[in-house]
This record gives C-alpha cells, structure tokens and sequence, in this order.
C-alpha cells in the first residue's frame, strides 16, 4: 500500500524538472493535463503519456510515477472493459483508457516534483486564503504519518491474530474496522494537539505573517515555460487540423 | 535448540536502508531478556521478526521450530504476544471486555475459556471497574495495562514487551516489573525492548546489546552495564546505581568486590 502511495508523495531528488519553479511544474502539469482530455486518437494520447514518461525520466521519477500507474491499470482495464461491453468499440475504449492513464500520470508528475512548502506557495500565490492553504498543506503532509500510523496499527492488530489477506470481501471490509478506529481516533487526537500547538506559537495572529521563502522566476524557467506553451499550442493545432489514422 | 534462534539475519528495508545484519542469537524458553540500543538501532525490527511481523531479506528466523517464513503472523501470534509501545496503535473496541477478548475470538478460543481468561485479565490489571467502558477514554497508564491485559489474556508462550515504561509513573512501573518477575516465575519467555535501564536493572535480565543493526554485546545484566565503553558505544546510560559503583570504586579505601556489596555499603550508609 506503501509502495502505491509512494506514486503522489513528493521524494527531493536533484533533477533539472525538480528545480523549476513550482509554478511552471504546475502549468507543465497542467497542459499535459489538457492535452488528454483533448486528444481524441490513440497516436495522440499515446504521444501525451510517452512525453509525460520521459519527463519523469528526466525528472528521476519514472518508478515513483510508475507505481502511480500500476494502481491506475487496474481502474483503467475497467474502463476498456466496461467502453467495450457498451459498444463503444476497440480503439475508442483504448483510446479512454489510456486517458485516464495520462491524466493520473500528469498528475502524479506533479506531486512527486513538488515539495508541500511549493504547493504552499502556489496556494498563496493564487491567493487561497491562509487557513486553508494551511489545512491542505498540513494535510499532504501528514500523508506519510498516516501511513506509517496505519502500518504500525495493522502490526498491533496482526500480533493479534487478525488476518487481513482471508476471507471474502466482506470478511476482509470488516477486518480493516480495527485498522481504522484506532487510525482515525489518532487522526481526530493529532489534529487537535496540532492546533493547540500552532495557536500555542500565535498561529492567527497576524493576518498576512512573512514567509521565509519567495518564488523568483528565473531565465530556465521562462525557457521552459516558453517552450511548453510553444509546444502546448502546437499540439493544440495538430489535434485540430491534423488527421490521425486511429 | 533454543525457542527462538536467528541464524545469520540481515533486514533491508523497502527504502533500501539495512535495519540488521547478520544476527545471529537465540532466546531460550523461560529466559528474561532484555535488549537496548539508540533509536534507530534496530531493536523493534529485531522484535517484529519474532512474529513473522517482518520476513528476513536474508537468513532464518526459527520459533519453536517452525521457520517464520513458513507460517503467518496470525498462527505464530498464538505463541507470540507483542504488547507495543503506544496503546492508542491498538485499542479499538467500543469496551474494555470487547478490547481483551479480540485476540482470543481471533484464535478460536471456546466462549466459556474467553469468559475465564477476561475476568482473569481485568481482575490481574486492575480494569474490573472500567469493564464496560470504552478504552479511549482510559487514562495513559490504563491503556497500557489494558494493552498488556489483551496480549497476556490469550497466555502466550513469548512476551514482548516494546518499550513498556513509556509514560507509566513510578508505581506503575514496579507493578509492571512485578508482571514481568511473575511471568517468569511461570515459565515464559520474556524479551523487552526498553531505554529504561534502570527498570531492567530492577529484573537483571540477559541484555543484548544493539547498535546499527547488530549486536554489539549479550550478556548477564551486572556484566554489561558496567561495561562503560560498550554501553557508551550504544549510546545507553548506565543505571545510577552501576554509575554510582564506578565512582565508589575509585575510592582511596579501594574497590568493592562486587554490586551486592557496594549495595549493602550504601545501605549502611543510609541507615
């Protein structure tokens, strides 16, 4: 489960996409993001998911974004199915699948490239309010304490004698109740300690409170937000007026 | 052949971070056991694979015979308790009953054992009272007897404690020494995972020693912990009382032959 997570958790690596801006990351991500919604062939969102994997080459990312889409072919091979079973045809049912795999990748690119003190940024940069900036960022935060408090739970409750890998579905459904009390009960207690301890340090105090860090564009992320428009709108127009066999 | 032997036990995590390397120990039925370190030394993860918690990436780890590779957690839990360090990890039920008896419905044991062992447990922990209650709103202290109870109900042939002094005041910690001497007196295997040196010094267990993932010194109580550069090399204090010894020991009258009669010096002293 850990293993899946890792896909949207943010690793630092020293990459050249990781020392972009975060809001160019995000643009990046973003067209991307649009260009398969928009693509309607298989050539072309099979051109969006190889470029989003060579970002995530480039980014030192690929396994991370990889495990993202290994959880994602399960969801995907539905959506074949289920386009196929309603008559909606080969290619245009692989052509939804494979989609649905770009946009969860372009997705994925994003987080995994992103630290929370970058989203943090770019949420006071579009000017979201601080407090749920806050909520939200503390929020992808805490992911990974949650899941090393669900790990550290399922031990407690296998030591004593709890199978989660038996039994039918709901057998299984109603084994994870002692996995999720306790986790949200944790959940519930953390959250508030945590708001004693910030309103503790004058959490609130003053409206727009200074940040340690500023977003400074430089001259490679001009380059590269250039040249991701460049392209973006190139896509755009072969989409438009360009005829793809499938 | 000991209950539990480790032959050759090296743990690398998914991160590729090595937990252990190549342990090679064994605990034998009815020992007391004792196990320190820094954070991080790989303590917990040495514990875990006791119950098949953890699979070693290389080695064998053997219990009552049987490798844990072979069997799930939940048949070598039956002989296998592991009370953890936080309570709040485990409680879950909507009472403290319902708490103590989880384990023991998990493992198929008859209803009229269950009603057995739960009054033995709330009457042994002192949770009569709170039988009803749920778990969530017991006091620290109370969630850690009760997590104890819960393990203890189902008489488990190995007790492992994780770091069973956390947050317990000074009472609380000689009842739990007081468990720990009776459950030895029972019979039972019993490895404890502490940084409180001082309450093992109070059980004088057979301490191992761990440091980066290995064992770095196993012996009788008394012997390690005057072991300075070695506790230091662990980064474990040593008790008061060993420390105290030491300074005794470089009196101008001379050294004290042994613990028990710088023991009974200061008992002299004191009266």
């Amino acid at each position: 489960m850990y293993w899946l997570a890792g896909g949207f958790l943010f690793r630092r690596v020293i990459s050249p996409f990781h020392r972009l801006d975060p809001r160019i990351k995000l643009i990046v991500a973003a067209e991307f993001f649009a260009l398969s919604l928009a693509a309607s062939s298989i050539i072309a969102i099979s051109t969006v998911l190889v470029s989003i994997l060579a970002i995530a080459v480039l980014a030192r990312s690929l396994r991370r974004i990889g495990r993202t889409m290994a959880l994602s072919l399960l969801f995907a091979g539905l959506i074949f199915g289920l386009n196929l079973v309603f008559g909606l045809g080969l290619l245009k049912s692989l052509t939804y699948a494979l989609r649905f795999l770009a946009i969860i990748s372009s997705t994925s690119l994003f987080f995994v490239t992103t630290s929370p003190d970058e989203l943090e940024q770019i949420m006071k940069w579009i000017r979201i309010p601080r407090d749920i900036v806050f909520a939200f960022v503390t929020a992808v935060r805490f992911i990974p304490v949650v899941m090393l408090d669900t790990f550290q739970i399922m031990d407690a409750q296998k030591s004593r004698g709890l199978e989660l890998e038996r039994g039918n579905l709901i057998t299984r459904v109603r084994n994870m109740v002692p996995i999720l009390i306790p986790l949200v009960v944790n959940s519930v207690v953390r959250s508030g300690e945590l708001a004693e301890a910030m309103e503790s340090r004058g959490y609130g105090s003053t409206p727009h409170p200074s940040s340690l860090y500023r977003m400074k564009l430089k001259w490679y992320d001009w380059t590269v937000f250039f040249a991701s428009l460049l392209l973006f709108a190139g896509a755009l127009y072969i989409y438009h007026f360009f005829h793809f066999p499938f | 052949m000991s209950l539990i032997e480790f032959r050759g036990v090296t743990f690398v995590h998914q991160n590729g971070v090595t937990a252990l390397s190549d342990i090679t120990t064994s605990f034998d039925k009815g020992e007391r056991v004792g196990i320190v370190g820094e954070n991080g030394a790989g303590k917990t993860t040495l514990v875990k694979h006791i119950n098949g918690l953890l699979k070693p990436t290389s080695g064998t780890v053997t219990v009552n015979g049987t490798n844990t590779r072979d069997v799930s957690t939940a048949h070598l839990a039956r002989s296998v308790g592991i009370a953890f360090q936080n309570p709040d990890h485990q409680l879950f039920s909507d009472s403290v009953e319902n708490e103590i008896t989880f384990a023991l419905r998990n493992f198929g044991f008859e209803e009229s054992v269950i009603k057995k062992r739960l009054d033995w447990a709330l009457g042994f922990f002192g949770l009569e009272e709170y039988r009803k209650s749920s778990p969530l709103v017991l006091s620290g202290g109370e969630k850690k007897r009760l997590t104890l109870a819960s393990i203890l109900a189902w008489d488990p042939e190995v007790v492992v404690l994780d770091e069973p002094t956390v947050g317990q005041d000074a009472i609380q910690k000689e009842k739990l020494a007081e468990i720990v001497r009776m459950l030895h007196s029972a019979g039972k295997t019993i490895i404890i995972v502490s940084h409180d040196v001082e309450f093992l010094w109070t059980l004088q267990p057979r301490l191992v020693v761990m440091k980066q993932g290995r064992i770095v010194g196993d012996g009788p109580c008394a012997k390690i912990m005057h072991d300075w550069p070695l506790m230091e090399s662990a980064r474990v204090t040593q008790p008061q009382l060993v420390q105290l010894y030491d300074e005794l020991q470089r009196r101008p009258e001379g050294p004290f032959l042994d613990v028990s009669a710088a023991r009974s010096w200061i008992g002299r002293r004191s009266e």
